[in-house]
């Protein structure tokens, strides 16, 4: 127990300092950027000289990137993640309002994705037809040939949830490892001692192979929810869904740092958690086998 | 009466109540109308207002003294029943409409005005709309005489002063606070009844609306509208089709070809817009670019024969698909009080456009333009990327130039970095962009011509004026924004437009026409060039029920 807590510690560590560095790494990026430093409002003919001269005082604040990390820092510790330059609402209203739409797909997404996935690789372990195996693997391939933009495209085309596009991002890359970890299992002597005992598919499934593909499979999840998390953003602003991948595609477009360094750390957090918790687990599960 | 004649009269009777009664319900309307709006709004508070989004709200929920009839571009009143600016055009004398209410029921009166006058004014709020009425220094003073009577004093004299109020919503001098600016209470048609974030707007009638039809009724028809916000154009148009949005302002012209031919009926286009497309070389002293190139872009005759060697008719017929007219000159036509008529259109003659290079020095070697020095003339077009039109334009025009000898390199840039290039680093040869016109004014584009202005794209803040020509510009801008009287004033910007025409800082190219869709359940659409096109009268239009 003493040494899960210790584990447990040590990559709360790890991931605040990665969190931390994340954020750093987006803002100073951002900053980078050629038109960094320039706001739309300049082009207006309508505002004066002070006007004008007011909208470029807003970038200055922003210029020195290490005080402005360190005193956004600050801020977020009392829960003021700044104002969003482009949208002009706080950050954290936007994240809270946006968050919850961007979970549900990026949930939905890797259910579907893994679900399909899984039921493919292991039929394919099972039944270990070359013809099946073969129309499965062209199945994901065309599927992983396709960019994430153009499942976008399509499902908005065709009016079917956003969640599918990032099913269909997710199952290919899945489905080849689970595809071979599932095979590599199944071919391992005792699992062939067992059927040749007559033992149930099912029990072979839960007794003999999930205990052995179970540790790289849960990395591999921890892995895809990067990748969908990642396919959130193009997908949400192609298809107009107003979650944070939108919110991040007009924050890099608009040079918005307070709401892209937010967003660059709430994904590092995101992704960084999942690959922990799969950890965690997996180690968990390897010390309880001992 | 004969028995037959009795049954006659009676299904005579029933059959007109029957009318009667479905065209008082088409009328009467109700429903929900639904369109997109392309960005997220930036702000609820009318007197900040400067995206388009924001615009459209403002122009649905906002009541203002004067309107600007879209249709007819004349001034209308709104809720002052009349008004009276002074010969100095320094004050504006408001009767003010009695018995109308804000959307909590509150009474509308001149405290409403004065407050929204003074906050609209306070330097600190950075308003645009406040900005285009301040023409000197001091404040701005109001006098109420009565609660329906009321006068608004400006420390300098502001030309086409009753035009620029029909961009001020009066808020509550009560009620209104800025942090809750989506709660009103509004004075316009619609009230906002809910806006989610990235997703949607939904404006609710105002039970309060003083307008009434032609029969009495009470303005407006619609129950609601929702606004989709909906940056991509491909899902807009795809809403549209499958009749889940009603209306599509500022159409492509792609979409509009696509749309005409399954369905004609559906698209309107009302010829050409105020919006222009140019472009422009780099006139800046201090530009980090080679002294020779500046040389060509500071001359006129340089200028001129590039204007000369464009073709704009192919422009309009092979980019806009014939949805866009050759520009003429700063403004276009559909201004129909302020365009130039004596302005002539720019004929494609690459032949004397060359002629007119070689009389500069200029001379053609194997195909290639060079200048009296050897360099090759060439030439970067910078335009911004994802924008197909401008990048269309810029290889038909890479084309043309490409006819007298000059190479030009089209490169696109996301916005951000290009605006960086224009107005902080000037590190660019040649610019292709848009100007988007709301305003029929030309003082609203005082920060476009005066040397000295920021927005002076060619050469900006520039202390004195470097050439005489400028100087000229601004001696007849600053003319024409201090007479009172509209031909004196219309003749001093018609000496701008033809002195701009002469000197091409801009190169006008096209002006896009202004496309629209509307779904046949709308009734009483009627699109114009001006914004917003389709719904300037929302509070007249109807929805008939989908079969």
């Amino acid at each position: 127990m003493a040494t899960l807590v210790w584990r447990i510690a040590r990559h709360g560590v790890i991931m605040l300092t990665i969190v931390l560095l994340g954020g750093f790494l987006s803002a100073t990026f951002m900053r980078l950027a050629p038109g960094f430093d320039v706001d739309e409002r300049e082009m207006d003919p309508h505002l004066n000289a002070a006007s004008i001269q007011a909208v470029r005082e807003e970038h200055t604040q922003n210029r020195n990137i290490v005080r402005y990390y360190a005193q956004s820092l600050a801020k977020a510790l009392h829960g003021d993640l700044g104002t969003s330059i482009s949208l002009g609402q706080p950050v954290a209203a936007l994240l809270k309002e946006r968050l919850p739409l961007t979970l549900r797909l990026v949930a939905l997404g890797l259910g579907m994705g893994w679900a399909a996935a899984l039921a493919l690789a292991m039929s394919a372990a099972c039944v270990r037809l070359v013809s099946y195996d073969v129309a499965s693997t062209l199945l994901s391939g065309l599927f992983l040939c396709i960019p994430a933009a153009v499942l976008a495209l399509l499902s908005v085309l065709w009016n079917l949830p956003g969640a599918l596009a990032i099913a269909l991002i997710v199952f290919p890359r899945v489905y080849r490892y689970a595809r071979n970890l599932l095979s590599k299992a199944y071919s391992l002597p005792h699992v062939t001692t067992a059927r040749c005992k007559g033992l149930g598919e099912l029990r072979i499934l839960f007794w003999h192979v999930i205990p052995v593909a179970g540790p790289q499979l849960l990395a591999l999840a921890g892995v895809s929810v990067s990748m969908a998390v990642s396919a959130a953003i193009p997908i949400e602003a192609l298809c107009g869904l107003p979650g944070v991948g939108q919110l991040a595609w007009q924050a890099a477009l608009s040079r918005d740092l307070p709401l892209l360094t937010s967003i660059g750390v709430l994904i590092t957090l995101v992704t960084l958690l999942a690959n922990s918790s799969t950890d965690v687990i997996g180690q968990a599960m390897g010390s309880q086998k001992a | 009466m004969t028995r037959c004649q009795n049954f006659s009269f009676r299904v005579l009777l029933g059959a007109a109540l029957g009318l009667s009664a479905a065209i008082s319900a088409l009328a009467q309307g109700g429903g929900q109308l639904r369109f997109c709006l392309h960005t997220e709004p930036k702000t609820f508070d009318p007197l900040q207002v400067e995206d388009d989004a924001s615009v459209s709200i403002r122009y649905l929920t906002g009541g203002v003294l004067i309107r600007v009839n879209r249709q007819t571009q004349a001034l209308e009143p709104e809720l002052a029943e009349s008004w009276k600016v002074s010969k100095d055009a320094r004050q504006i004398t408001f009767k003010l409409r009695s018995g109308v209410r804000f959307s909590d029921g509150s009474p509308f009166t001149a405290e409403d005005v004065a407050f929204t006058m003074q906050r609209l004014m306070d330097p600190a709020l950075h308003s645009p709309t406040g900005d285009a009425f301040r023409t000197g220094s001091g404040k701005v003073q109001t006098r109420i005489t009565s609660p329906t009577q009321m006068t608004i004093v400006f420390p300098a004299p502001v030309a086409g002063l009753d035009r620029m109020f029909d961009q001020v919503a009066i808020v509550s001098s009560h009620a209104f606070r800025q942090e809750s600016a989506v709660n009103g209470p509004f004075l316009g048609p619609f009230v906002v009844a809910e806006y989610k974030p990235g997703s949607s707007v939904l404006l609710r009638r105002n039970a309060y609306y003083w307008k009434t039809d032609a029969q009495g009724r009470k303005l407006p028809y619609l129950d609601s509208i929702l606004l989709d916000i909906q940056p991509n154009r491909d899902i807009e148009m795809l809403h549209f089709r499958r009749g889940e949005d009603e209306l599509i302002n500022a159409l492509d012209s792609d979409y509009f070809d696509k749309l005409a031919s399954m369905s004609p009926e559906l698209v309107h286009d009302a010829g050409a817009s105020l919006d222009s497309e140019q472009m422009w070389f780099n006139q800046v002293a201090k530009a980090p670019i080679p002294d020779y190139k500046k040389a060509w872009f500071r001359s006129t005759a340089f200028r001129r024969a590039i204007s000369e060697a464009i073709n704009r008719e192919d422009l309009c017929r092979v980019v806009f698909h014939g949805h866009a007219q050759p520009a003429l000159g700063p403004f276009s036509p559909a201004n129909k009080f302020w365009f130039d008529s004596k302005l002539k259109p720019q004929t494609y003659m690459p032949d004397a456009a060359l002629k007119s290079l070689q009389a500069e020095g200029f001379h053609l070697d194997n195909g290639t333009l060079k200048d009296s020095h050897g360099n090759d003339v060439a030439f970067s077009l910078i335009t911004n990327a994802g924008n197909k039109y401008r990048e269309g334009m810029a290889v038909l025009i890479q084309q043309d130039l490409q006819k007298i000898g000059v190479h030009v390199n089209v490169v696109t840039l996301d916005f951000p970095s290009l605006i960086e290039r224009m107005t902080q680093t000037f590190d660019y040869e040649a610019i292709l962009l848009g100007l988007t016109n709301v305003d029929l004014d030309p003082n609203a584009e005082m920060n476009v011509w005066l040397s000295s202005a920021e927005n002076h794209q060619w050469n900006p803040q520039q202390k004195t004026p470097e050439t005489a020509w400028e100087a000229e510009i601004d001696r007849l801008m600053r003319a024409q924004a201090s007479a009172s009287d509209p031909r004196k004033r219309k003749e001093y910007f018609d000496r701008v437009q033809e002195i701009v025409v002469e000197q091409q800082p801009f190169i006008f190219l096209i002006n896009k026409d202004a496309l629209s869709a509307s779904s046949s359940l709308v009734k009483g659409e009627n699109p114009v060039i001006l914004h917003p096109q389709t719904f300037w009268n929302a509070e007249r239009l109807t929805i008939a029920k989908a079969n």
